[in-house]
Parts: C-alpha cells; structure tokens; sequence
C-alpha cells in the first residue's frame, strides 16, 4: 500500500527534564489543555509543563516544553489518570481510586477537599446533558461491582447524580449525552443513563485484549473490535463506517480528522476514516499511551512524551496529487470541508479538482479530466497552453503560479509520442467546441475559437468550414497566418470575408480557381464565387470580378447580375445599361440578361424588348443553314422569338418586320401582321404559304383574344372566306373551311356562313356546324323570350304602382296643415308623400336643402 | 458523508462470494478477491435514494459483529455456494440469528453463488440428487463427488426464515421471487438481484419515512391527533 505523510513524530518532553536521574520512576498518564501539558508518575507526581511550538523553515513543527511546577500527592500509588477542566481551573486526578480536584495552575487540592472516592476509571462527558458551563459531567467506573456512577462536578464540589449497574463488570467507559459506551467483560454495550435502555453491540474477549471505548464526535464510538479491528458505533448501535483494520495488539486509538491513529508496541498507525485506508505508519516502540486533547495527538513511552504533528492537510493533498493519488487527494480535500472555512475551502478545492484534472488527463483519461476541468472551473487557457503555438500570440494569458501540473507542454507529456498527441489534440477539439458557448468561454472567447480554429485546420478537419460560417471569435491576424501555412485557403477566403474583407476573399478564391495556388476544399468553387459575387452587396467587388465570371462561362457568370436578390433590385442597385454595356462581349449573357430584364422583372422598355428580338432572330437565322444537327436548339430559340413577337406589344413592330421578310422567315411575319391588325395578310401566309390551318386558326383565337364577339367573328369569317375563295388549292382548302366550321360553330354568324357555302356540300357534312349553329339560334331565341317576359312582367308591376298611388282623392281644407310649416294651404298646389302626408311645394323644395327639418319620408 | 436511506446487508460463509457480488455490481468486474476483514461498504445511489450495502467478513472470528451490521437494515441477502450445501446449512445454523436486529419488515433475498462452477459437474450432481443437506456437508469434503445445492433448497429454507420471523407467507414476497442463483464471475443474474432488491427497498424506505423516526417526537411541533370516529370515546 502507498502511504501518505500525515504526521510527524516529535519530541515534547525528554526524559531527563521529566524525572531527572530516577531511573524506576515511569510515566503513567498525560493530560494536555491548551499550553498546558500535565503528566502523571509512577511514583505519584504531576508534573506541569507549558509547551511551546515553533515552526522550522523548513515548515515543520518543534516543540519544547518548560518544566512549571511538580506535586507529590502523598500517596504511595501511581497517578493513574489526568483530566483537565480548564472553565473550572482545576485538574481531574485519579489516584488510589479516588479522584482529587487539583488547581490547574498551583497543582494545590481545593481547600474544600472535594473528591470522588471509589473510582477506578474515569471519563468527562464531551457532549454535557447539562447546561451550566461551570460544572463538568464525570462518569466513574466504581470500585463497587457493576457500577458505574454519574457525577457533576464543580469549582470546588462533586455531587453525584446518577449510579446506574451494569450486567457485567465494566472495564472502560465513554460517554456522550446520556449515553455510556462500555466495555463489559465479553462485549460492548451502549447504555443510556437516563432510561436504562441498553444496547449490545458486539462481543468481544477481554482475557485475550484490552478493550479501547474512544467517543470521536457525536453519538459516535471507535471501538476496538476482533481481529484488531477498528470498529465505529453510533449511540444507536449501528456502524455508518466500515472498520478500519489494526493490527490485533492495539493498545490506544485517537482522532485526528480525518484520521484515526492507533498504537500498538512497535508502530503507531495511522487510517483515514473517509476510505478505511491505512495511510501511514511510524516505528514506535515501547509506546503505551495514546491520547487527543483537542486536536492534539500526545503519545508517550513510559520514560518520554512525544506529539504527531499533523502535517497541513494541504501539503497532504498536494503529496497525494504529486504521487498521482487523485481519488485519494479528493477524499481528502472534501473530507476538509468542515474544517476550513468556506470560502478558502473553495478555492482550494477548485485547484485541487484543476491539479487532478491535469494528472488524468496526462494519463489520457479524458472523461475524467474533462469532469474535474469543469467542476474546477478551470480557466480553459490552462489546458490551451499546453498545446504549442494554439494560443494567439496576443494573448495576455500566463498559466497561474504555483503550477497546476509538472508539464512545459504537449510534447513533454507525450514524449514525443505522435499518437498520444492526436489523441490530446481531439480531446481539446471536443472540449473546447463543448465549452466556447457555455459561461466557461466568458471573456476568452478569441483564445477558444482561435485555438479550435487552428486545430481544426491542422487536422483537416470539416468542422473548420462550419467554425467560419457561423458567428466565432478567432483572432485575424493569428488565424490567418495559421490557415495560410496549413494551405487552408478557401477557409483563409471565409475568415476575410467574416472580418469584413471581401475583396480579399475573393481574390483568394479566384487564384485557387485559377489554379495558381492550390486547395481543393471546394471542388464548384467557381460557382461558389459567383453565388459569392451574386448575394454580395459590394458593386465594386461584382464589377472587378464580373469578366472574370464571364469568361469562365457565360450562362454561370450572368448569375452575378440576373441572381441578385430581390430586395436589392428593388434598390436598382445595378443600372441595367451599364451591365447590358458589359455584356456586350457575352452574346449568351447578353441574351440571358435581358431575358432577365423582360420576362423576370417585366421592364416596359422599347429597347429591351426589341433588342431581345433581334438578339433571338440573329440567331435562328445563324444556324438557319445546315441546321439539321442543331434543330432542337433553333426551334427553342424560334419559339422563345415567336412567344416574344407574340406577348410583347413594345418591340418596333415595322423595324422587325422588315428584318424578318428579309429573312424570309413566313410565322414571324404572320405574327407580325397580326399585331399591325393585317389579319388578311396574316392569314394569307399562314394558309398559302404555311399551309397550316391549325396555325391559322390559333392566329384567330390569339389575336381576339380580350376582344368583342363581332371582332372575333369578323376574324373567323375572314379566314373562312380565305378557305373558300377559288384557286388551285381550293379542294384542300375546302376541307379546312370544313373543318373549321365544325370546330368553331358558335363563332360564325350561320346565315351569313350559309350564303357563302357552295350548294354542292351535303349536310352530312357540315352536320356539327349545323346542329351547332341550330342550338346557338335556338338557344338565343328562348333566352330572348325569357327576356321579354321579364321584361314585360317587371312593366307590369309599375303600372299597378302607379295605379295604386291615382287611386284615391284628397280633400284639401283649412284644417290640413302643411307637415313642414304646419300653415294652412292657401293654392289647391301640394306635394303628397307616399305615406300620406301632405306638404307645401315650397317646403317640399326647401326640405331637400334644409336637412334638420322633419324628415316625412321618401318622396314618390 | 450523506446518510444512508436504506440498509442491505449480505451475510454468508467465508469463500461464497459476497464480496465479489457486490465487486460484480458496483465496479462491474470481477477479480481476486481477499477473504473480507470486519467489514465494508458501499453507497449506492438508487433514484433519488441512498442505500448502504454492507459487505460482512463470513470468517468465524468477525461473526460477533454481525447483529450489529444487520440493526436496523432494510434487506438481508444471504449468500451460499451452489457448490458447498454446507454454506446452505451454515446460513440457517449461524447467520439467521444474526438478523434479529434488522428492521422488523426487512426483506430477505437467499442467493447462490458460483452457478459457473455447476455446470462442470451438472451429471454427477443428479445421481446424487435428493441426498439430505446434513449428509451433503460431510460429502463436500470428497471433491471427486460434489454436492450441489438445487433452487429448491433455498426456496425451502425462505419458507424456513419466514416461519422463523413468524411472518406471513402472504405479507411477504414471493420465495421464487426472493431466490437467485447468481455468478459474480459471469455476472449472471448479478443486477437483477440487486436491483429487484432495490426496488423493493424505496417503497420501504418512504413508508418508515412516513412513520417518521421512530424515537424522536418532535414536542415543538406537536399537535393532539385528530380524534377518529371510531376512537374508543367516541
Ligand atoms: N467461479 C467463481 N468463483 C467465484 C465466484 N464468486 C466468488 N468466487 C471466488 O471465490 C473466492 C471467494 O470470494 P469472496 O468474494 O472473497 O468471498 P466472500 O464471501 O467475500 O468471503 P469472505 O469475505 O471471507 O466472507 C474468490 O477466490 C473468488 O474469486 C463465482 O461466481 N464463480
Ligand atoms: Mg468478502
């Protein structure tokens, strides 16, 4: 078992200051109080000595003691047994079974000669029932059999209180409140005075040893148990410690928190009591006493008194800890916590946590580590110092003093161990990425995310993209060069454009893009650049860069401009000429963009649309010739003019038509004369020339479209009569004209239609058109007759109004009064209103313009 | 040091295991293991309670301190190796007496130890099946011919230490239920044993919460009981 320094041995009192040259003269008990140590002789003497403790540089204590005064008792027995009671002044001396009360300082009996007789053992109640300082709670074991006596004892008077028997012979006693812990002659018991309950607690054999009762707090016993065990009871009977294990000839136990020392003839041992273990032994021979008086360890030989100095119970901690004890070290530490006071326990609790977090985590026990780091609040900068060059150079950081490990750093504690180095280098990643955003990264936040930046970088890590993404504190300066020498570029490209340095960032990237330096993070760089350039709000920037992008690809680059976002081109931000007067190296940009200006934002400008046009028309009749391998894209284009001649009402109509004739090129023509109203020259080209009677119909359909009815059938008669007029072609127009008037009925007028028609057609034939137009005529006619009656009916009920309102006649006297005025009539000239009443026409006239006058009701 | 809810005591010969029952438990390994000196335990936190598990020394001479491990506990658990029918009897002849002390509804849980060793001599086992436990201890002296101990026999000497308690079948839970077979070395049955103890043990410990410790009356806060209609003064 390793063991632990806890105490040091040292000399109180020497031989010859104590008894001189008697050789046969032996120490029989010792009493400390405070200052003052007092020792009993065989030869019946008490020797008063003050002690005076000094500590060495080297930090640990001496002690000398000064020889006060002696007394004889006048006895031919040896003093068997001291006890001080310093609030009373006077010394407890058991001697011929009897106890004598001495004056502390003379050694002088109280004149009074107060004593208890018949005693044989004695012990002071540390935990007193009763509540007058001035008087001290004794308990003797009685020279009468199986007696034990409860006493109070004054200044200058014992009175006895309590005598209670026991089932066997007691051989030592404790005592705590009104309990007594007894060593009968087979086992110990716990017996309350007060009620006589009592309590086994376990045997034992008193022939084979002696027993050991010591109260070491409240309601708590040490217990010399079998098989030189240490055992604890409390008042209750029960044990709440394990035994700590002595060896089988224990003679005495004492309590120095948090250890128990035991004394046997060769060593006297020492056990911790928060973990059983025994932590300390020192050779001692011929020992037999064994005592603490208030936190002072006393143990003497026969011939010579010695003290164990407790070592601090930090500099015990930090023995521990250096011998890599860590759980040890903390039992300890947290054990202390009652002894020190709370504010200075904390913080040396919290280094000692910090101290043992740095012992895992030399050993690469991370969890730990981590666990201790963070219950010890450790400033993170300690752990980030380890590592070589992760702190930025600007940091004010200095690892604290003394140092919480033995490490100059990473290496040293790997020795150059590559792998053990990866694995602290991960550790670190994941706890610092744990921490920046907890309270622990408070006022280092450019120390963590800097050192996690340049982890992150070293290892190649992914995380390093999302560390610059979102919000972080890494350091420029530092973080640059790092990334630069890791040859992180594009991510060197992220951290310029975080520190608001796009134009910097971006030249990054088009040099990697360009290939003159190299980092492959990103293979769609380039399209990365140019989403970059679309959403960025610097117009200078998208400008530099904007041929660049062309020239790597038009159709990508023109995002730069047709991308923006929306609410920026609310802003108009970017003059539309001006890009149009970039673009013009960049025929398919070109194209794109204006497509952009027209169909996404709708702009109504001549120019636009009819430079689109033109644009789309030079290049259907650029792969006009030979097109055969390139059809579909052509006819993508034509359709796109097509759709555009079509929608679009603001192109130059004649400067485009004469481009297109020129072009011969018969549809765009068509549309052309459509939209100058030339509906017969349309449809001329579109039936002689096309010969497509489906276009030519769509042609009616588009251009009367929003149109009046009449229009539409105007239009529809005109192609009809197209169809119908005579010439070469007339057989297969003829089944065209069919066709359309079985397809569109209702858009012609049928007489006239029937009047047009040659005879020779059957009625078979023309059987759709016909039912067709029968149901439209028939359909008219019935709504019409509805709408007559209606309309007659709605007469109808007027005139039954009117009659009603002629119907009756009206005396006019001297008693009618105006409503209005409330005179009389003085012209057979009124006004009636519907519900009857009858007003001036004057007043009839000015109640209109006099709104607060009684309103009669509505007029007829 | 936070005190202990709940108490759980394993008793039992020296050599059947206890301490690495509990080793297997708490530290889930299993390795040598010195024969147990006076005692030793453990705090274990089971939901928001603390429950103690003494760990006692089975050797002769510690057995004195047995009662005073076992005031007041919550459970006991017994301990016998499979393998030794002596270490059965032993728990009725020695350790049973020992658990007078325990709280008066304590739990008891009998548990053989070092199943792993049976297989080994599973067949010999049933030719000698039904040989009386009184004669099985004087057979384990032969290791050619080992005695085992069947779950019968601990659920019999449950309904035993019941009769002894002068406890109700009824009131009590289940034999089959409070006997295992375990091995620390496999770590078979190892947690159910423990953790059904556990949960046994919680609703023990709100019920004495309830009741309040037993010997402290709390005078300041006293208020006369409500007298019930069916008091005698009624
Ligand atoms: N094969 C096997 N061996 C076991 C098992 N349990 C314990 N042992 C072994 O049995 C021996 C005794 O085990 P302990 O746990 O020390 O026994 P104990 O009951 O605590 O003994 P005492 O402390 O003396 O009372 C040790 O050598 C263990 O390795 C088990 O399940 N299987
Ligand atoms: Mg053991």
């Amino acid at each position: 078992m390793m063991s632990t320094k806890a105490f040091t041995l040292v000399s109180a009192v020497e031989r010859e200051l104590l008894m001189g040259d008697k050789e046969r003269v032996n120490i029989e008990c010792v009493e400390c109080c405070g200052r003052n140590l007092y020792v009993g002789t065989s030869d019946c003497f008490i020797c008063h000595f003050l002690l005076e403790e000094k500590t060495l540089p080297a930090g640990t204590a001496t002690f000398t003691a000064t020889k006060q005064l002696h007394r004889h008792l006048g006895f031919k027995k040896p003093v068997s047994e001291l006890r001080a009671a310093s609030a009373l002044n006077r010394l407890l001396v058991l001697c011929d079974n009897s106890i004598t009360l001495v004056n502390m300082l003379s050694l002088e009996p109280v004149p009074s000669g107060a004593r208890i007789k018949g005693a044989m053992a004695l012990a002071l109640n540390e935990n007193p029932v009763n509540g007058d300082p001035f008087c001290v709670e004794v308990c003797i074991i009685s020279v009468k059999r199986r007696t034990i006596q409860v006493f109070m004892v004054y200044e200058d008077r014992v009175q006895i209180v309590r005598e209670v028997s026991t089932p066997e012979q007691p051989l030592a006693v404790a005592v705590d409140g009104h309990f007594l812990c007894l060593a009968l002659t087979t086992q110990y018991i716990i017996l309350n005075y007060n009620t006589g309950v009592s309590q086994d607690l376990f045997p034992y054999c008193s022939e084979e040893k002696r027993p050991i009762v010591k109260r070491i707090g409240r309601q708590e016993f040490l217990l010399a148990g079998p098989g030189g065990l240490g055992m604890f009871a409390t008042v209750a009977g029960i044990s709440q410690r394990a035994p700590v294990h002595w060896s089988e000839n224990v003679i005495g136990a004492a309590i120095c928190f948090p250890y128990v020392i035991a004394l046997d003839d060769e060593f006297i041992t020492v056990h911790s009591m928060l973990d059983q273990q025994q932590k300390q032994t020192l050779p001692f021979k011929e020992g037999h006493i064994l005592q603490d008086f208030e936190g002072r360890v006393i143990v003497a030989t026969s011939k010579g008194v010695y003290i164990l100095v407790p070592l601090p119970l930090e500099k015990q901690i930090q023995d521990l800890l250096a011998s890599r004890r860590v759980e040890e070290a903390l039992v300890l530490a947290k054990g202390a916590r009652r002894n020190i006071p709370k504010e200075k326990f904390q913080v040396m609790y919290r280094r000692i946590l910090q101290q043992a977090g740095f012992i895992q985590f030399a050993q690469l026990q991370f969890l730990e580590a981590k666990e201790l780091f963070r219950s010890g609040q450790l400033d993170v900068r300690e752990l980030i110092s380890l590592y070589p060059f992760l702190l930025p150079t600007s940091s004010s950081f200095t690892r604290s003093h003394p140092p919480l490990h033995e490490y100059a750093d990473l290496n040293q504690l790997t020795q150059g161990d590559q792998e053990k180095m990866a694995k602290c280098k991960r550790f670190l990643m994941s706890y610092l990425n744990e921490v920046r955003s907890t309270e622990v990264a408070n006022g280092y936040k450019e120390d963590i995310d800097t050192a996690l930046l340049k982890l992150y970088a070293e290892a190649d890590h992914d995380s390093l993209l999302d560390l610059l993404v979102t919000e972080n504190s890494c350091l420029l300066i530092d973080s640059a060069a790092w990334l630069e020498k890791h040859k992180k570029y594009f991510a060197l490209g992220l951290l310029y454009h975080y520190n608001n340095q796009d134009a910097a960032a971006v030249e990054l990237w088009v040099n990697i893009v360009n290939g003159a330096i190299h980092d492959s993070t990103r293979a769609d760089l380039y399209e990365y650049v140019v989403d970059f350039l679309t959403y960025s709000s610097n117009q200078e920037l998208v400008w530099k860069y904007a041929d660049w992008v062309l020239q790597k690809s038009e159709e990508v680059g023109v995002q730069v401009f047709t991308k923006r976002p929306l609410d920026e081109q609310q802003k108009n931000s970017f003059n539309p000429d001006d890009v149009l007067t970039c673009l013009q190296k960049y025929p398919k940009a070109l194209v794109k963009y204006l497509e952009h200006l027209v169909t996404d934002r709708g702009l109504q400008r001549e120019e636009y649309h009819t430079h689109l046009a033109v644009l789309y028309l030079d290049e259907v009749l650029q792969h006009r010739p030979g097109a055969s391998s390139k059809g579909a894209e052509v006819t993508e284009t034509q359709a796109k003019l097509r759709h555009l001649l079509q929608k679009s009402d603001l192109y130059r109509v004649h400067f485009l038509m004469e481009r297109v004739q020129r072009a011969g090129l018969p549809m765009e023509s068509a549309i052309l004369h459509g939209k100058l109203e030339e509906h017969e020259k349309a449809l001329h080209i579109l039936v002689h020339e096309l010969k497509d009677f489906s276009a030519a119909e769509d042609y009616c359909l588009w251009r009367s479209e929003g149109r009046d009815p009449p229009y539409r059938q105007q239009l529809f008669h005109t192609l009809l009569a197209i169809y119908l007029s005579p010439g070469p072609s007339a057989p297969e127009l003829a089944v065209a004209a069919v066709d359309l008037l079985n397809h569109h009925a209702t858009e012609f007028d049928a007489t006239q239609v029937l009047q047009l028609l040659p005879g020779t057609w059957s009625v078979q034939l023309l059987c759709p058109f016909l039912m067709g137009a029968m149901r439209d005529s028939i359909h008219t006619r019935r709504t019409t007759q509805v709408a007559l009656g209606l309309a007659k009916s709605e007469n109808l009920i007027y005139k039954y109004d009117k009659m009603k309102l002629k119907g009756s006649s009206i005396r006019l006297s001297d008693k009618k009064l105006c409503q209005v005025c409330q005179n009389p009539f003085c012209e057979p000239v009124f006004v009636r209103y519907p519900n009857g009443g009858l007003v001036h026409t004057h007043c009839a006239t000015s109640r209109h313009t006099n709104p607060s006058s009684p309103s009669p009701g509505a007029r007829t | 040091m936070k005190k202990p809810d709940g108490k759980i005591v394993l008793l039992g010969d020296m050599n059947v295991g206890k301490t690495s029952l509990l080793q297997r438990y708490m530290e889930r390994r299993f390795s040598d293991t010195v024969s147990t000196v006076g005692g030793a335990f453990y705090l274990k936190q089971w939901r928001s309670y603390n429950i103690s598990i003494w760990d006692t020394a089975g050797r002769e001479q510690f057995h004195g301190l047995g009662s005073m491990y076992c005031r007041g506990a919550t459970a006991i658990i017994l301990t016998y190796d499979v393998n030794h029918p002596q270490s059965l009897v032993e728990l009725e002849d020695r350790f049973l007496s020992l658990t007078d002390t325990a709280s008066t509804d304590c739990l008891f849980a009998i548990v053989g130890n070092k199943v792993d060793l049976r297989e080994n001599g599973a067949a010999e086992s049933q030719e000698k099946e039904g040989c009386s436990p009184g004669l099985a201890g004087a057979g384990c002296a032969s290791p050619k011919v080992p005695k085992q101990v069947q779950l019968e026999d601990a659920v019999a000497l449950y309904k035993k230490i019941l009769k002894y308690k002068m406890l109700d079948e009824k009131d009590m839970p289940a034999a089959e239920q409070m006997c295992f077979e375990t091995s620390a070395k496999s770590g078979h049955n190892v947690d159910l044993l423990f953790e059904t103890l556990f949960d046994m043990v919680v609703p023990m410990i709100l019920r004495q919460r309830a009741q309040g410790p037993p010997q402290t009356v709390d005078i300041s806060n006293y208020k006369p009981p409500k007298r019930t209609k069916s008091g005698c003064c009624a």
